[in-house]
């Protein structure tokens, strides 16, 4: 049945919530260490062999691990467009399957 | 010689076309399908391409495709005391 709600008839009225909800945010953490686990045991098992690699270091030379990260990072991203230069990382598409962990720095 | 095992846990539906071809490279089809590849710095590279995808353990042994279903077979809930060739052999010695 059809039912006139604003979402449906205003064509520019976004349901989406302009931030992430407690839930959301724990489970974001828990990616962001799983992604730590996977190359941390990439790493580990290189080392045992004595071997490198080029994405592994460069990976633990550029990016903060999920504990070092701040909360600002973890769940905001920069965006020109902004009044406050962040946005919510779910704003981000495909965000729970992308690493998004650095901005600009003094943003 | 060690190996990862590599689970793929998250699907690649949407995502730049790289991830999926970095996926059928490395075998994985499917979510929770499991492959094995030796531990070198080539597939380390391929890893971390899809690293927010999949799961990786590092392991001795390569297991079978038949052998990793195994360990997801639940226990029966019964054990076999003796089988019935067993059994024969005894009747028929009395």
């Amino acid at each position: 049945m059809f039912k006139s709600t604003q979402a449906l008839f205003g064509g520019l009225l976004w349901k989406t919530p302009w931030r992430l909800s407690s839930p959301q945010k724990a489970r974001q953490r828990k990616r962001l260490r799983s992604v730590d686990r996977v190359v941390d045991t990439v790493s580990a098992a290189l080392e045992r062999n004595g071997q490198t690699s080029k994405a592994v270091s460069r990976w633990f030379a550029e990016m903060p691990r999920e504990e070092e990260m701040l909360p600002k990072d973890k769940y905001t991203l920069f965006d020109k467009k902004e009044k406050s230069y962040r946005k919510s990382i779910h704003k981000l598409p495909k965000w729970t399957r992308v690493s998004q962990r650095v901005n600009p720095p003094g943003f | 010689m060690s190996y990862f095992r590599i689970t793929l846990i998250r699907s690649a539906i949407g995502l730049p076309r790289r991830s999926t071809d970095v996926l059928k490279a490395l075998g994985l089809k499917k979510r929770m399908a499991t492959v094995f590849h030796s531990v070198s710095p080539s597939v380390a590279g391929q890893i971390m391409k899809v690293k927010e995808l999949v799961h990786v353990e590092e392991c001795q042994y390569r297991l079978t495709k038949q052998e990793v279903h195994l360990e997801r077979k639940p226990d029966p809930g019964y054990y076999i005391e003796k089988s019935c060739a067993e059994q024969r052999g005894e009747l028929g010695g009395q």
